[in-house]
């Protein structure tokens, strides 16, 4: 036995003082009430009879007097939380990872798995001894503890409530590696994982990870399998016809059974293609739309059975993409007169163009609201507030520092990776004469001259605005007269304004996206999918954040608004099949033991119960005059 | 001789109206309206019940120097041989003495125990023992007696001088009306004094409570061996053998003050029961063996109803 509370000496202490006030108190003489009676001898009658069992009378009080001690002694005893100490040793730390993948979604267990996983989470907290502690963490894309380490069973279960689950993948090997951080240098450790076990392989780039001597125990939650899926939904304009686009998006039947499905597609909330699909157990089957129209904006697949019931898992039967923003991008060309350069930017019907002489810029650059600049042999003094393609900088305006003159430079090394000169054939350019340039620091050169010694074009970002330098006057090489010219140019003003190859047609939910952010802002506004908002930060002119819901967000910096779209899109979280445990550093999970809910381990409950009956049993005697 | 009439009590109506006004013009309304009513009911009711029985009323049967004849009994060794009716002997071989009715001038005295005992529990006892004062002194005055009241405490207090007719009823009303009770009960030496100051002996009706922690026998024996004819009237509270009284307290006399610390449980109260009914059935007990006439004047028992009692008992009316 072992105290908890207060030590031994300070219970004595208590004991004593208190005690003592007791035993003073009862040697007080009690004041009587005085009351006049007709005869007293009649009452002498009676007192001498009872005189004779004076001793009794006596023993009584004492008995009295013992009852109050016992009382204060129950009550100091409660003071000391008094505990078997085999008990403390064994108090175990757990640590519970709820899983709220978006597999927990799934209603094969009513409501859903993850109310499931919650019951079975409350019968474990239930379950706790006196001296056990646990925390409870929901994992997902991340891993979130939702309160401290406590003994508390009923702040564990107000903790539960604040589960939710999202559409995203859980990151199970960052759950496994909190859960070790946590119970680093406990003896009982013990991580309780509450899933469908659909948690992957517990390895992340930092390998495997490993438990040591914590007990992992798993509580399996579901029990059916069958669910069809979109597990890919991308969607890009054609370059040449921006009006057109195509849809390309992959259905996988997870289930143990043949499925029949109807896909709908739906561009700007209507309806675009309906398909009935066939699709056997564990097939994923891709689909293909070419040259479609009649959506500006949004477009949703969705399947549903073709009897009209739900799969499993509702949550990947819906998917969302966003076209790229089809306007006109205005572009201000700065030049003398420059005809490759004209005829480069007349493949591009959606480009508006303006040319304007050296002189007229200033003019020109206030007025306008320009997607991009290009400065033909002219540098500005000052650097415009719009992305910039420089040929031939010179002078302090130029982004970045024009070094020497270099006699008939080569791309003898380009970044092929680089969307502004993506699938270009610049080896064999030739160039009568041109200039090193010095990029600095953050700056990627796309092409460098003298084995890659002398850089003669970079591309980076200045004050968030993006810019391409090209070190050499192009009149001054054959570069226009080959088919790399125009592409170059377009790809430079694609790259400005994000609509390249790469284009995102939607985010995967549970991956940290980076969302570009005009101007100088430091923070945005993201709106959410469900309509609610948050405020997320901007670092290096992209708002950062990590998505775990799927739909359609908006993003306000400023005046401008940004909308993108986010999907689940994981084969592996839509096969929902329920594993039996999982297997963390080579070793299967055990059951959970030892949460059985019953009555409470803590001995000081019951010395406040004995209390409370001696306090009656003090109280019945006294009124019934047994112990006076 | 004045003789007492039933009939006469029964067609008596001293309490007319503006009398009744006038007793009741006074501090105490004991003797009011109702309580005169029932002093006739009383009346009417005691002549039918009485009538066969009290043949001699007011006359005491003595062999030997009456004047009217009265009755025979049988001889007995002592008696005078000149009152042996030598006739009904000659007739019937049987030797007979020969009774005369002779009229007896009869004190009553009535003995009020004024202590302080007497009133308490708001006075219910005193009030109780002067009604029954009031009317078996109104029934004595109606006989023609010679009625006083005395008052005690450990002494003589007041006194009543003897008076006789039925007018004076209404002295006896205001006599009692003036009795406040305070004081220690000593009947003992109180009825020494009173014995002292009245040597012409009688009815001695002692009206107390019996509350006499010196002995309630010593007066009732004084009165006795002083050649008084006691009656014991006592006056008894119910409530007092139970006294609502709980937890510890301290019990003083209300006439000694004498102290003492009681812890009052159920127990203790039931044992405190059965003391006060023991010590009225000793009361009781020593009166019987005494062959002192002796009536229990329970509050519990209406009033009227305890006067038919000392009625019923004799030894009142003759």
């Amino acid at each position: 036995m072992i105290f908890a509370g207060l030590s031994l000496a300070q219970l004595a202490a208590i004991f004593g003082a208190a005690g003592f006030g007791v035993l003073v108190l009862y040697i007080l003489k009690l004041r009587r009430r005085v009351v006049a009676v007709p005869f007293s001898p009649l009452w002498e009658r009676i007192l001498r009879d009872k005189e004779a069992t004076t001793l009794f009378s006596k023993l009584k009080r004492v008995l009295s007097l013992l009852l109050q001690l016992a009382l204060l002694a129950l009550l100091v005893l409660a003071l000391g939380d008094p505990r078997a100490a085999e008990s403390v040793l064994k108090g175990r730390t757990v640590v519970v990872l709820v899983d709220a993948s978006a597999s927990m979604q799934a209603t094969d267990v009513a409501p859903s798995r993850l109310a499931a996983a919650k019951d079975e989470v409350r019968s474990i907290v239930r379950g706790l001894g006196g001296a056990d502690r646990m925390l409870v963490a929901q994992m997902d894309a991340m891993i979130t503890p939702l309160g401290p380490m406590t003994s508390d069973t009923s702040a564990l279960e107000r903790e539960l409530d604040s589960v939710h689950a999202t559409d995203a993948r859980a990151d199970f090997p960052r759950a496994l590696r909190f859960a070790t951080d946590v119970l680093r240098g406990v003896d009982q450790g013990e991580v309780v994982v509450v899933s469908d076990g659909a948690l992957g392989e517990a390895a992340d780039s930092s390998g495997p990870v490993h438990l040591g001597n914590t007990k992992l125990s798993f509580v399996r939650v579901g029990k059916g399998a069958d669910n069809v899926g979109v597990t890919q939904f991308s969607v890009r304009r054609y370059p040449l016809d921006k009006s057109r686009y195509e849809v390309m998006l992959e259905l996988t039947n997870t289930g143990p059974a043949a499925e029949d499905v109807e896909l709908q597609l739906l561009g700007d909330g209507a309806l675009v293609d309906l398909t009935k699909l066939r699709l056997q157990p564990g097939e994923r089957l891709p689909r293909f739309y070419p040259q479609l129209s009649g959506a500006s904006r949004t477009l949703e697949a969705k399947i549903a059975r073709v009897d009209g019931t739900h799969d499993d898992l509702p949550a990947d039967d819906h998917a969302y993409a966003l076209l790229p923003e089809h306007r006109r991008a205005r572009v201000l060309v700065v030049t003398d007169g420059n005809t490759y350069l004209e005829a480069a930017l007349l493949l591009d019907e959606y480009l508006d163009v303006t040319d304007v002489a050296p002189r007229a810029y200033p003019d020109a650059i206030a007025k306008g609201d320009w997607d991009a600049v290009i400065f033909d042999r002219v540098t500005p003094a000052e650097r415009p507030r719009v992305h910039a393609l420089y040929l031939d900088p010179r002078g302090p305006g130029s982004p970045v520092h024009v070094a020497e003159e270099l006699k008939q430079p080569g791309f003898d090394k380009f970044d092929r990776r680089h969307p502004a000169v993506r699938f270009l054939a610049l080896e064999d350019v030739n160039v009568a004469v041109g200039h090193k340039l010095v990029p600095e620091t953050g700056d990627r050169v796309l092409g460098a001259a003298e084995g890659g010694a002398a850089p003669i074009l970079v591309a980076g970002v200045r004050g968030g605005y993006k810019f391409v330098a090209l070190g050499f006057d192009v009149s001054a090489s054959d570069l226009p007269l080959r088919t790399a010219w125009p592409l170059f140019v377009l790809d430079c003003i694609n790259w400005f304004s994000d609509e390249d190859a790469q284009y995102l047609s939607s985010f995967r939910t549970g991956d940290v996206w980076r969302i570009p952010v005009a101007g100088g802002l430091a923070q945005a506004t993201l709106k959410r999918p469900d309509g609610t908002s948050q405020p997320v930060p901007v670092h290096e002119g992209r708002a950062v954040l990590l998505g775990q819901q799927a739909g359609f967000y908006e993003l306000s910096a400023g005046e401008q608004t940004t909308t993108f779209a986010a999907n689940l899109l994981d084969a592996s979280e839509s096969a929902i099949a329920p594993q039996d445990a999982v297997v963390v550093d080579g070793k299967p999970s055990g059951t959970v033991d030892g949460f059985r809910a019953g009555v409470r381990r803590e001995i000081w409950i019951y010395l406040l119960l004995a209390a409370a009956l001696l306090t009656v049993l003090e109280w019945a005697t006294y009124h019934r005059r047994v112990t006076v | 001789m004045p003789g007492f009439s039933l009939g006469a009590l029964a067609s008596w109506r001293p309490f007319a109206r503006g009398e009744n006004k006038r007793v009741q013009s006074g501090d105490d309304d004991l003797f009011d309206d109702e309580f005169q009513r029932k002093l006739d009911y009383l009346a009417l009711v005691s002549r039918r019940v009485f009538a066969g029985r009290l043949r001699a009323e007011r006359r005491t049967k003595k062999s030997g120097s009456g004047v009217e004849f009265a009755d025979h009994r049988d001889y007995q060794p002592g008696d005078d041989f000149r009152y042996l009716d030598w006739n009904v002997y000659q007739r019937f071989d049987k030797l007979l003495v020969r009774l005369f009715e002779e009229e007896e001038d009869l004190a009553i005295y009535f003995i009020l125990d004024a202590s302080a005992s007497m009133s308490f529990g708001g006075g219910e006892k005193l009030r109780y023992a002067k009604k029954v004062c009031a009317a078996l002194a109104y029934v004595g005055l109606a006989n023609l007696d010679r009625v006083s009241i005395v008052t005690t405490t450990d002494r003589v207090m007041d006194r009543m001088p003897e008076t006789r007719g039925k007018a004076r009823i209404f002295k006896a009303f205001r006599f009692l009306r003036e009795i406040r009770s305070e004081g220690t009960t000593d009947l003992g030496d109180a009825m020494k004094t009173f014995v002292a100051q009245n040597k012409r002996r009688g009815l001695a009706v002692l009206v107390s409570d019996l509350y006499d922690s010196h002995g309630f026998e010593k007066g009732i024996n004084v009165l006795r061996y002083n050649k008084f004819d006691p009656f014991v009237v006592h006056v008894v509270d119910p409530a007092e053998a139970k006294p609502k009284l709980h937890g510890d307290v301290l019990v003083y006399d209300c006439e000694t003050g004498e102290e003492r610390e009681v812890t009052v449980t159920a127990k203790v109260l039931a044992r405190f029961a059965e003391a006060h009914a023991h010590y009225v059935a000793e009361i009781e007990r020593f009166c019987a063996t005494r062959q002192v006439p002796y009536v229990r004047a329970s509050l519990e028992v209406p009033f009227d109803e305890m006067i038919l009692r000392v009625f019923r008992r004799g030894g009142f009316l003759r």
